[in-house]
């Protein structure tokens, strides 16, 4: 594939402002048609971020999750492909109003970052090592999902028990559907996310690093996993409806944020 | 456009007027093919509703309005004059507008109502199979059904439910989703209740579970909605199987308490339950609100969430108008340029004939000429034909949408080029 990689990128990066903004319109106006509108922009922007992720595994000759603009990258991929899935299953129209946004936000990141492109020190080239970076960012994706439709969820139960709709009222789909899906992604993404874990904590182990480090990196993934398992148990027990479960989400994700900012470090 | 329509609707008739003009489903080819046969009509259709009842026709004889009347009057078995007061008689354009305007659901007793699309589409194809509609009824009546589906989909004017049951229907899909293979258990017989629950059933619910004090009217019930009728004092034991309670009766007093619904919280594994409260006084303790996983409606939220539906409805409207307007506007152009084509198509030979003729005389009194010369002479000959049709042609497609107009423009222009 002789595509230049920057050429993909900002083109993706056009296509998902211009899905993102359709859609964030598209709320206000209520206009199912500008939807539809958004929706085909980020497929767009999908399809560009597409050969920009292909054409950097073809030059570097590794998947692209070895620093953290890839990494970013890569989980905006994931998060999109999981919610394109998702709408096709469900048509699912309130998840774009935090999905886009959040796809949007991973890739500027990631080339605002701008690293060169890696290529795969030595040392690393072990398929230990690849299993977590391919667990980490696969349970990263799943766990966003997971997150996105936990808030709608919760935004769904309370326009029903204060009998108040709200504007995304008629985007949102049935209590039923947001909840079993944040409840299959959380439940996939932490499983993922967890075997990523204990892949890195082994390489870890074999390499001169030991165990473990305290690194920010490592404490911010460490509680992202803790939180994203007491919001597993939340929907277990039953009691993801509490606000406290709003606060767990926030803090789970800024503790994912944390620990994909620290691949840098 | 020579469209007639006469008839009557809920606004300009009352229902003793209505019911002896109301045409069963059964009845509705031999209707249509009794007005067919009415002297003058070159096509008929005719639309019925429990709220509606209109005959269509095409026709080039104004007269025939005499004619429908009196063809009304008969079914109603009433005199013309008596009858005369409750109906509408409308022409061409108007005509277009009109269905355009029924079939959108604009002209309903309920704004927006659906069912109304399917009314239109079994005069339609009741009509078509009879072979009772001329080319211009097809016309109309596609036009009609297409619209009809442009007007919903663009406006969404009829998504939301604007009746207390409906309503409950609606909220019952927010929170489930899907309703089929989810259980019911109908407490008491009042006929709100009933209602809800057979909307429910029409969703394909997997079972009605009926309590009622009399155990005779819960085995009925529970037959209507092929379900099972449980012992009223032992409600309770069927919470926990149910995902949606409906409450209904007369009891002065709470039935279903907090303890009852966290109970069936417990052997449903916390799955949502659905609770509706249609009684006065009511069946069901409010506090059963705050308990979490319980969803507890009654009669006045109900009516609030129909209420609002039913404004955003009407603030749809005036967009669903406009796209009517635009349509019959679009319509009534094509049929226009339509009618006209015959007489262009004439103007154009006689024309073309009289250049051709001239050109040659002119050509031979010219004498020997370059192809070239030939040539500028023939396109000089050819501009010149058209320029003297363009108004004329212009004239005849955006023509009025009276017949008569449109007739008269015709003759003068047939006058005035010497057409036959």
């Amino acid at each position: 594939m002789n595509v230049n990689p920057n050429v993909a990128l900002y083109l993706a990066l056009a296509a998902y402002a211009l899905g993102t903004l359709a859609a964030l319109v598209s709320l206000f106006v209520r206009e199912k048609r500008l939807q539809y509108a958004g929706l085909l922009a980020m497929i767009a922007g999908f399809v560009a971020h597409t050969i920009y992720i292909g054409s950097i595994c073809v030059r570097t000759g590794h998947p692209p999750i070895t620093n953290l603009p890839e990494a970013l990258s890569f989980v905006a991929w994931l998060v999109f492909a999981f919610e394109l899935v998702l709408w096709i299953r469900y048509r699912v129209y309130a998840a774009s109003f935090f999905v886009y946004p959040l796809v949007l936000l991973l890739l500027t990141v990631s080339a605002v970052v701008g690293e060169r492109l890696a290529a795969l020190d030595p040392e690393l080239r072990s398929n230990v090592f690849l299993a977590h970076l391919l667990f980490t960012t696969v349970g990263v994706a799943g766990l966003l999902i997971g997150l996105s439709f936990g808030l709608l969820a919760l935004l769904q139960d309370r326009a029903l028990k204060n009998k108040k709709r709200g504007r995304l009222w008629e985007w949102i789909p049935s209590l039923d559907v947001c909840k079993n899906v944040s409840y299959r992604a959380l439940a996939i993404g932490f499983s993922i996310y967890t075997l990523g874990l204990l892949a890195g904590v082994i390489w870890s182990y074999r390499t001169d690093a030991g165990f473990m480090e305290l690194r920010v990196k490592q404490i911010g993934a460490v509680t992202a996993w803790m939180l994203f398992g007491v919001l597993l148990q939340s929907y277990v027990s039953n009691t993801y409806r509490r606000k406290r479960t709003l606060f767990i989400s926030a803090g789970a994700f800024v503790a994912i944020v944390v620990a994909m900012l620290g691949i840098r470090g | 456009m020579p469209l007639i329509l006469v008839g009557l609707n809920h606004r300009t008739a009352p229902v003793d007027v209505r019911e002896k003009l109301s045409i069963a489903e059964t009845k509705l080819a031999d209707t249509t093919r009794g007005l067919c046969a009415i002297e003058g009509v070159d096509g008929a259709a005719v639309l019925s509703t429990c709220n509606r009842v209109e005959a269509i026709v095409s026709t080039r004889d104004e007269d025939v309005i005499a004619h429908l009347v009196e063809w009304l009057a008969d079914r109603a078995q009433t005199v013309r004059t008596e009858l005369e007061r409750h109906l509408y008689v409308l022409r061409h354009g108007d005509v277009v507008q009109h269905l355009f305007r029924v079939a959108s659901g604009l002209d309903s007793m309920i704004l927006g109502e659906p069912q109304i699309g399917g009314q239109v589409r079994k005069a339609f194809t009741t009509a078509h199979e009879l072979g009772t509609l001329d080319p211009l009824l097809t016309q109309l009546f596609e036009n009609t059904m297409r619209v009809a589906k442009k007007v919903r989909t663009d406006t969404g004017i009829g998504e939301h439910a604007v009746s207390v049951p409906f309503a409950a229907v609606e909220l019952a899909k927010k929170i489930f989703g899907d309703l089929r293979g989810l259980q019911v258990l109908l407490l008491g017989a009042g006929d709100m209740g009933e209602l809800t629950a057979e909307h429910l059933h029409a969703q394909e619910v997997r079972q009605v579970f009926v309590a009622n004090r009399s155990a005779d009217r819960a085995t009925e019930l529970a037959r209507r909605f092929d379900g099972e009728a449980v012992h009223f004092d032992r409600f309770d034991e069927h919470l926990g199987l149910c995902d949606i309670v409906i409450a209904s009766t007369a009891a002065p007093h709470y039935l279903v308490e907090t303890h009852h619904v966290r109970r069936a919280l417990d052997v449903r594994r916390n799955r949502n339950l659905f609770l509706i409260d249609l009684s006065v006084p009511r069946n069901i303790n409010p506090a059963v609100a705050k308990i979490d996983g319980a969803y507890l409606y009654n009669v006045d939220d109900l009516q609030q969430v129909a209420d609002a539906n039913f404004e955003r409805r009407q603030s749809k409207a005036a967009d669903a108008e406009d796209i009517v307007l635009r349509e019959v506007e679009t319509f009534r152009k094509r049929l226009v340029a339509q009618d006209a084509v015959p007489t262009i198509l004439e103007l154009q030979q006689r024309l073309e004939t009289i250049r051709t003729s001239e050109l040659e005389k002119c050509l031979r009194r010219m004498g020997p000429m370059t192809a070239e010369q030939r040539e500028t002479v023939e396109i000089f000959s050819t501009q010149l034909v058209n320029k003297i049709l363009h108004y004329p042609i212009l004239q005849l497609k955006e023509a009025s949408d009276e017949p008569q107009e449109r007739e008269s423009l015709r003759r003068t222009i047939r006058k005035i080029f010497g057409l036959r």
